[in-house]
């Protein structure tokens, strides 16, 4: 088995003088600095030589007191090994730039797109860097850098220039402030997405060509996305997808909030996962602080998270059949249906339904009510039998398997090189779950398998789904037989919390996939810096190219089969 | 002496008497329609609340919210009523009303059971042609286009898309729809859709033909729209397909021209392959004892569309077509065969 230490001994012998700090955390994580300059070097070298092939993500942090940016790259491997390396580079404020890891990892696009648009960092080879989740109005003012100021101006729309352009609509556009010219915040040259029509005129080609809209408004979408299809008749060519539609800035939200209230706001990243995110958050809190909660808050976390894999499932799948049949197809209300008791399930401990912001540091809010065992126990049966229905139904319904064997079929090596995870990657045949890879809780005492499917397609990843409820169902039945008495606190976790400074990441098995908080702290009661990285980010990227060459009809098949979720894409 | 005078009149005029009687009939059967294809909404949404354990509309008009409908009528009475810029505007105007003409004309030619008097059979029928069941699935073959009047003016890419999805739709549904009434026809030595009916006093073409039975069901469904064959409209496409850009009553007109032609398409069905109101005269009551039967089987029919339509996923469009031109034509085929056969046979 690989360890954290043998890879920065592999690296070291490798690379030496590159690696200027190196650190092996808590839970096989290897924390190391690298030489700006040989940061490809180093991926390159551990994606071909030691199994790394899973790029997780990007965080920039500005370090404003030391004059630096820092980009921390976090790889790990799909099974080969638990390692994950999460190498620090560090570039100067005045004219940040990195080196870009596009050219190794497929899906290092957006995380470094994002990094730039919101602290200007460049990123030397980089295909395509303009704005992804901001307006192109607010490129240049670099949001997340700690000296920025707020843009009161910006939503006041006082500076706001309003022209009619040729076709009769209003656009409006804003004027760099005179301040921002002096100091050289502002591009002069802002670098754009392309419009509409800037983009029919790139693409079409032929006269039985056009681009069509999917979304901001449509039926498919179950936020606000758009999806541009380049489509001949029914076939479609090319898709081009927009995010940012309700970009809320949560991590910047969080930095100016105490550690406690940023809990209420990981709720509001995606309200089907709220308890995976408040757990998500929590443990890169608790791992910055060194606490642990109690074995028995513990075992409440872990019901409290498989109930709410369950009724994600259910409302994922059922929402997702509505797309390929209608709204008023009769599986998504049965389970609809049985999505309540299972949230009343939840209900009874945490008070809530939906947004329950339950989690704490070093434990849980309360303790499980009187009966709620036996409660529990009867939904699940309920669960169990009705999802035997449901696979059954599914099973036997042709138009169903016209409809979804095939499609969207991602070969293992592509849900790798894209970047997927959760249902979708292990739909196509890669056993990887963070109850797993990298376990948390007391997972590693739980007895249960991971599901994988061979196809790969959109059906597999329902299936996934389907058992996926069978196996949360046996697991909070293990953790209500093992559940031991105790508190549900850990004891002398401070009211006001202010941990050391220093970095920590965890990363939970969402719904849908990894999600990984990013904790950064500098001794005071405020985060310097949180990133989320969800699942969900990830599936957005991937799906343009999946969607080449399919059917209208198709993608929703497709984008429907990745449960989906906007909120936590944009944050 | 009003009977009297108008006998006179009859006798005297006969041309403009048979045109004021037709005048009458039409107006009669245009209320009965739209009236019944209310109750058919109605009843839709009673029934499909039930399969998905809901309740449906149960506020307007009581606990069984009959009067839902005339709330949701008012309301797209006094909507703006909107035209898009880029729109073909006669064609957009036309569009609606080209659909509820052509379900007029497929009114008047079928037959709305029957009642007994005298012992004697006076089917309920407006037009009595001799061609009316080749009239009528000529007649619903207009449908098509109005769907396509409507997608094409509206000058939207949704509306595009369904409209083309709409033709392609039917060109490969109408011609398996077209053999199978032709294999009635032969059984029944008639293509009068009375004299079909009168045909199945012995046995039900359903069972005679449970191919074409099957083959004209589903091209049924086709021609309605009607999950799992809605690709014309798939919200979670094309947003409503040809009807995107209507909205007030000329939405109202669309949306309500295809409950009018769920209805008669399942009176259609019932007549050709399900014997009408053929059934047992029920003594008491044997004046209307045919439309009882009549009636029951019509409202089988409706439920299970509803009941298709709540349970079962759509069709890709390219899916749709192959099953009509692979399947059910050459089927068609081997249905018409057989109905030579055995017409011969028993003839």
């Amino acid at each position: 088995m690989t360890t954290a230490n043998d890879v920065l001994a592999a690296l070291q012998s490798a690379f030496p003088g590159v690696i200027e700090e190196s650190k092996v955390g808590p839970e096989r994580q290897l924390w190391a600095t690298i030489k700006p300059d040989r940061i490809v070097d180093v991926c390159k070298y551990l994606r071909d030589n030691h199994g790394f092939d899973h790029y997780s993500g990007a965080v920039g942090v500005d370090r404003i007191n030391e004059g630096l940016f820092e980009v921390t790259e976090m790889l790990a491997s799909h099974g080969s090994h638990q390692v994950v390396a999460l190498l620090k580079v560090k570039t100067k404020r005045e004219s940040p730039s990195v080196k870009s890891l596009t050219g190794l990892y497929w899906n290092a696009n957006w995380y470094e797109r994002e990094i730039w648009e919101m602290l200007g960092i460049n990123f030397e080879g980089h295909p395509e860097l303009y704005p992804l989740l901001l307006a192109d109005e607010l490129v240049g003012v670099w949001p997340w850098r700690k000296d920025f100021l707020g843009y009161p101006d910006y939503t006041t729309a006082d500076r706001a220039i309003e022209k009619v352009n040729a076709e009769g609509y209003t656009d409006y556009s804003f004027r760099p402030t005179e301040a921002e010219i002096k100091a050289g915040t502002v591009p002069v040259e802002r670098p754009k997405y392309p419009t509409f029509r800037e983009r029919e005129e790139m693409e079409i080609k032929g006269s039985s060509e056009m681009i069509l809209h999917m979304g901001p408004q449509h039926a498919v979408v179950p936020g606000p996305f758009l999806l541009d299809l380049l489509v001949d008749g029914e076939r479609v060519k090319k898709a081009f997808l927009d995010v940012g539609y309700i970009h809320k800035g949560i991590e910047k939200i969080m930095e100016n909030r105490t550690y406690q209230q940023g809990i209420p706001i990981t709720d509001r990243l995606c309200y089907m996962a709220a308890i995976t995110n408040n757990e998500a958050y929590c443990g890169a809190v608790e791992r910055l602080l060194g606490i642990e909660a109690p074995e028995r808050a513990q075992y409440i976390r872990m019901i409290l998270q498989e109930l709410s894999r369950i009724q994600s499932h259910l409302l994922g799948t059922g929402e997702f059949l509505t797309l390929i049949a209608s709204a008023v197809y009769s599986p998504f209300l049965y389970m609809i249906i049985d999505r309540e008791d299972v949230l009343t399930c939840i209900e009874s401990v945490t008070g809530a339904r939906i947004n329950h912001s339950f989690v704490r540091f070093g434990g849980v809010r309360n303790d499980l009510p009187e009966g709620f065992k036996d409660m529990t126990l009867d939904t699940l049966k309920m669960i169990r039998e009705k999802t035997a229905e449901y696979k059954d139904l599914f099973s036997s319904d042709s138009i169903y398997q016209k409809r979804m064997a095939g499609i969207g079929t991602l070969s293992p090596q592509d849900a790798r090189r894209l970047g997927v995870s959760g249902p979708p990657l292990r739909a196509s045949d890669t056993p990887y779950d963070m109850r797993r890879e990298d376990p948390y809780l007391l997972y590693r005492d739980m007895d249960f398998e991971v599901i994988t499917r061979k196809e790969g397609d959109s059906k597999a990843r329902v299936e996934v789904r389907l058992d996926e409820i069978l196996e949360s169902c046996y697991i909070i039945e293990q953790c209500l037989d093992q559940i031991p008495n105790g508190p549900i606190m850990a004891e002398g976790v401070p009211k006001k919390i202010k941990p050391e400074p220093g970095e920590a990441y965890y990363r939970v098995e969402d719904h849908r996939g990894e999600m990984g908080f990013f904790v950064v702290s500098d001794g005071s009661d405020k985060p310097v810096k949180v990133k989320a990285r969800g699942p969900v980010y990830a599936y957005f990227q991937a799906l343009p190219p999946l969607l080449e060459g399919v059917y209208i009809a198709d993608v929703v098949a497709i984008a429907g089969s990745m449960d989906a979720c906007t909120s936590e894409v944009d944050r | 002496m009003v009977l009297s005078a108008i006998t006179e009149f009859a006798a005297q005029e006969p041309k403009i008497y048979a045109l004021i009687i037709g005048l009458i009939a039409a107006a009669i059967l245009a209320s009965v329609i739209n009236v019944v294809a209310m109750l058919l909404v109605w009843l839709e949404r009673k029934v499909m609340g039930d399969f998905q354990a809901r309740y449906g509309p149960n506020r307007v008009g009581g606990r069984w919210g009959v009067l839902q409908l005339g709330a949701d009528a008012i309301k797209l009475f006094t909507k703006e009523d909107v035209i898009p810029r880029g729109a073909d505007k006669p064609v957009f105007v036309w569009a609606p009303i080209v659909a509820v003409a052509t379900t007029m004309l497929v009114a008047g030619a079928l037959p709305f059971g029957a009642v007994i008097i005298d012992g004697r059979e006076i089917p309920l029928v407006v037009a009595n042609m001799d061609i009316s069941a080749f009239y009528i699935e000529a007649a619903l073959s207009i449908m098509a286009i109005s769907a396509f009047m409507a997608g094409w003016s509206s000058n939207n890419k949704y509306s595009m898309l369904g409209a083309f999805r709409g033709i392609a739709r039917m060109i490969a549904y109408e011609v398996p729809m077209g053999v199978c009434v032709i294999s009635v026809a032969i059984m029944a030595h008639s293509l009068n859709v009375v004299e079909i009916v009168q045909a199945q006093q012995g046995i039900w073409f359903a069972l005679a033909q449970p191919i074409g039975f099957v083959i004209f069901g589903i091209a049924l469904i086709t021609d309605l729209g009607r999950m799992p064959f809605d690709q014309t409209e798939a919200e979670e496409e094309i947003i409503a397909g040809y009807n995107t850009e209507y909205s007030g009553i000329r939405f109202g007109l669309l949306y309500f021209q295809e409950y009018i032609v769920m209805l008669l398409g399942s009176i259609l069905l019932v007549h050709l392959y399900l014997g009408g109101w053929n059934g047992p005269v029920i003594p008491v009551i044997s004046f209307i004892s045919p439309m009882i039967w009549f009636f029951m089987k019509l409202v089988i029919v409706l439920v299970a569309l509803i009941w298709i339509r709540v349970s079962l996923p759509r069709f890709r469009i390219d899916q749709v077509t192959d099953l009509g031109w692979k399947i059910l034509l050459p089927l068609s085929m081997v249905n018409l065969g057989w109905a030579v056969a055995v017409g011969l046979y028993f003839a």
